[in-house]
């Protein structure tokens, strides 16, 4: 395998927290819900996925359960802010403490303070027959592990659903004018709550893939800050699945050639060269928000009898 | 139910002892309303009345506290939208609900069970709405995006999205806001063509004329109850009027609110009192002012000028660069280019203070969020903009003393209905409240009066009240701009209009030449036909 295609092969890799936790971001946001807790969210996806793994020994069923925990973390947003009508951004911060602190609390209760800690095994690579054998193609896109071709379908599905589906008709009308749907008849907190809902489980998803994929286990500060981009890519990519999905080869990319720059040997610190993907998205965000399409009502709260219009 | 006594066929909407207060403020008590088949039901009252709550009750926006809704002879319970649509009601709000975004297509079948696999028809759809817009004269491309609309093309979609939906009843409130004249004929072009289709409408106004215009039947409320319904034919304006604001002394001091566009139903405007201010000497200009909207993006560009005691309109469909024109004459918007000066003195360019101290005026379009402090008292909300001057200045400190004489004269001389001059501004109703900014206004003595739509929202009395004292501030020499969406308070007041189209001005009339359709072409963007 050259080394071209070896790169691009780890940027696939490399992509998919990206994809899960920003398309997670996005269709909670496109509902009106804008989530800020990724970062603890993946956190936790991470160390619960690690914690099942190891418990009951399959991946997927650590998957399955971090999943859920997302899932209940997203919906409890949801739910706050339609029910209660409590800030969003207030409560998506609180939810960033409290998943960050239950990931190190579950990692500690369960494993301890250890010097060798214990592994669970990485997912597997699946080789898509016929497809697997196309020159560059094949080694890049179809010998990748199962997560990646879920998060490529998942984007792909996630299109067809919010512009060639019904559902997806309602669910863009509650994040751009919750008035308008409520008054034909769309359920305008039941949709932001079950979309805030998704948009957790798969951030946690997106945290339980580190440890099955790079580390074989639960390390603190492992996500290092991919979830706050999820937030930046999921502006970067217009909150858009398609254009989220082009987004999250830029900031894979980033990470991987990184990586790459700092084992390569270049005469510069490698604090320098870890911060490359940081830079570059506040470059890239300064231009893109410009252009970038938000949801009007991103982050804000809907009362059906308050007598102010917006 | 009671009507099923009564002769003729049963009625189709029958609304019975509607209640529904918000906090201590009871908006409807125990109206009732019956709407016939095949009619244009007028629902007639000035603003605050409580037409739009109980419509809002109907269409299940708002929960009422006591009341039943028959339909058909049958007792329907409306929780929410939802209800409403699935027995056949149809609302078209003031504020349009509509997803911008959305395609014409989009925002009418939303919120509708169209199959999803394997993907929307929404071709079929927007056949379907084009045979629709056809049909009932409501044209509009079913694949335009409806931020592109203008006003009347998106007022199409909403009565489109009622009919798609199979509306037996459909309500418009307050539809004519903002179309122009000619869009307003073909409203009630439509309008007819639905009823003969076997509906029935129910149409919101404040406006007199409109209801002899379209209306069938005419149900009249005043303070959240019901005061009287009648057919058309048998009524006459004079009585409308007397329903709506209750005493005859009453009556006849604002006959010039609920009659506004009577003279003159179409065609020209009373001749009798022609442009007379032409030779008073010209106290401001304006001229090559350039004002950018919120975004950077030039928004208004106009010359002008006015007269001392010469009151000049600016008609146009709102967004034509109104609210920048109005801030950059006020000296609270920066201006990119040009100058205005008053009475010789250029103001331009200066800071907030110098315009104010200078004589300029300005009554902002939303009061409440531009014309006072909600949380402090009509004595200090009547003292901003002065605090400077030496009037209620005691040394380094404000006069307080001084300041609560000022308040409680001007109290009374403006009527203004308080508990005391302490209240705070925001427990006031709108009317209390443009009086109040009045009040201000009127304290400086102002060379000139900038008024934005000053009586959108109020109730009869206060725009009434508004008129006086507009007209008082032109006859004691002020120049007056009054900016306004409202053609019939344009034609009654000013001595001259510009119509502004494009934050350009694209036309004028004088007094004796008003005619409101061509007012409206030009409003319309549509070139001068001479």
């Amino acid at each position: 395998m050259n080394e071209v295609t070896s790169f691009l092969q780890l940027v696939v890799t490399a992509m998919v927290p990206f994809i899960l936790a920003a398309q997670g971001t996005m269709i909670a946001g496109r509902a009106g819900v804008f989530n800020v807790a990724q970062e603890g969210l993946m956190m936790l996806g991470a160390s619960v996925g690690f914690l099942v793994s190891l418990t009951f020994g399959g991946n997927l069923v650590g998957l399955v359960v971090a999943g859920l925990g997302g899932g209940l973390f997203g919906w409890f947003l949801g739910w706050v802010t339609t029910r209660f009508r409590l800030d969003q951004f207030v409560i998506g911060l609180a939810l960033f403490f409290a998943a960050a602190g239950l990931a190190s609390l579950l990692y500690k209760v369960v494993i301890g303070v250890t010097l060798q800690p214990p592994l669970i095994p990485t997912l597997d690579d699946l080789s898509v027959p016929g497809l697997s054998a196309i020159p560059l193609v094949g080694p890049v896109l179809f010998q990748q592990s199962a997560m990646v071709y879920f998060a490529f379908l998942l984007s792909g599905g996630l299109y067809w659903l919010l512009y060639k589906t019904n559902h997806g008709l309602k669910l863009r009308s509650v994040g751009e004018n919750p008035k308008a749907a409520d008054s034909l008849g769309v359920n305008v907190a039941r949709t932001r709550i079950w979309c805030s809902a998704a948009g957790g489980a798969l951030m946690a998803l997106a945290g339980a893939y580190l440890p099955m994929t790079y580390t074989g286990t639960y390390t603190e500060g492992m996500v290092a800050g991919r979830g706050w981009l999820a937030i930046a890519l999921a502006f970067f990519g217009g909150w858009r699945p398609q254009y989220i999905l082009a987004g999250s080869a830029f900031f894979a990319g980033m990470e991987v050639l990184a990586l790459r720059v700092q084992v390569g040997g270049l005469d510069v610190p490698h604090q320098f060269i870890s911060m490359l993907p940081y830079v570059a998205t506040l470059l890239v965000m300064m231009f893109a928000l410009r252009w970038a399409r938000i949801p009007a009502f991103l982050g804000r709260n809907y009362d059906r009898e308050s007598r102010t219009s917006h | 139910m009671t009507e099923n006594s009564s002769p003729g066929p049963r009625p189709l909407l029958h609304m019975d002892g509607i209640r529904k207060t918000f906090g201590p403020v009871v908006a409807l008590d125990g109206v009732d309303l019956t709407v016939g088949r095949n009619e244009v039901h007028g629902l007639l009252g000035g603003n605050g009345a409580g037409k739009t709550t109980l419509m809002n009750v109907l269409y299940g926006l708002y929960r009422a506290d006591e009341g039943i809704v028959t339909l058909d002879g049958q007792e329907v319970v409306i929780r929410d939208p939802r209800d409403a649509i699935s027995h056949g009601i149809g609302m078209v709000h003031q504020n349009f609900l509509q997803v911008d975004t959305y395609s014409v297509t989009e925002n009418i079948v939303l919120g509708t069970e169209l199959p999803s696999w394997p993907s929307m028809d929404l071709k079929g759809q927007a056949e379907r709405i084009a045979e629709l817009s056809t049909r009932f004269g409501l044209s509009v491309d079913p694949l335009a995006t409806v931020a592109d609309l203008s006003v009347g093309l998106r007022q199409r979609v909403e009565i489109l999205k009622a009919l798609y939906r199979g509306a037996k009843v459909l309500v418009l409130d307050e539809p004519t806001t903002n179309l122009t004249p000619q869009e307003v004929d073909s409203l009630f072009g439509s309008l007819r063509a639905i009823v003969d289709e076997g509906m029935s409408v129910v149409f919101i106004t404040h406006k007199i004329r409109e209801t002899m215009a379209v209306c069938d039947t005419l149900t009249v409320m005043r303070d959240g109850r019901r005061v009287g319904t009648v057919a058309r034919r048998g009524t006459t304006p004079t009585e409308l009027a007397g329903l709506m604001v209750g005493d005859d002394a009453m009556v006849r001091r604002v006959t010039e609110v609920v009659t506004a566009g009577m003279a003159a139903p179409v065609g020209r405007g009373p001749t009798v009192d022609a442009y007379a201010a032409g030779d008073a000497p010209e106290r401001v200009v304006v001229s090559g002012l350039l004002a950018h909207n919120d975004h950077g993006v030039p928004a208004a560009d106009v010359s002008l000028s006015v007269r001392g005691g010469e009151i000049v309109g600016i008609a146009g469909v709102a967004g034509n660069g109104q609210v920048e024109l109005a801030e950059a004459l006020a000296g609270v918007r920066p201006t990119a280019a040009g100058s205005m000066s008053l009475d010789g003195r250029d103001l331009a360019g200066s800071p907030t203070a110098t315009w104010l101290d200078g004589g300029v005026a300005y009554v902002p379009e939303d009061r409440h969020r531009d014309g006072i402090l909600p949380s402090e008292s009509i004595v200090e909300n009547l003292v901003l903009g002065a605090q400077r001057g030496r009037r209620f200045r005691s040394g380094p400190f404000l006069d307080w003393r001084r300041a609560r004489q000022h308040a409680e004269s001007s109290i009374r001389a403006f009527s203004i209905k308080a508990p005391s001059a302490s209240t705070p501004a925001a427990q006031l109703s709108g009317g209390n409240i443009q009086r109040i900014i009045l009040a201000r206004a009127f304290s400086h003595e102002p060379g000139f009066l900038i008024l934005h739509n000053p009586t959108r929202g109020l109730d009869i009395p206060s725009t009434q009240f508004v008129y006086d004292r507009t007209r008082a501030a032109a006859a004691s020499g002020t120049a007056v701009l009054l900016i306004s969406e409202d053609l019939d308070e344009l034609t009654n007041l000013c001595d001259r209009i510009l119509v502004v189209y494009s934050g350009r001005i694209v036309g004028e009339r004088r007094r004796g030449e008003y005619d409101q359709y061509e007012l409206g072409h030009l409003m319309a963007g549509l070139e001068e036909s001479a």
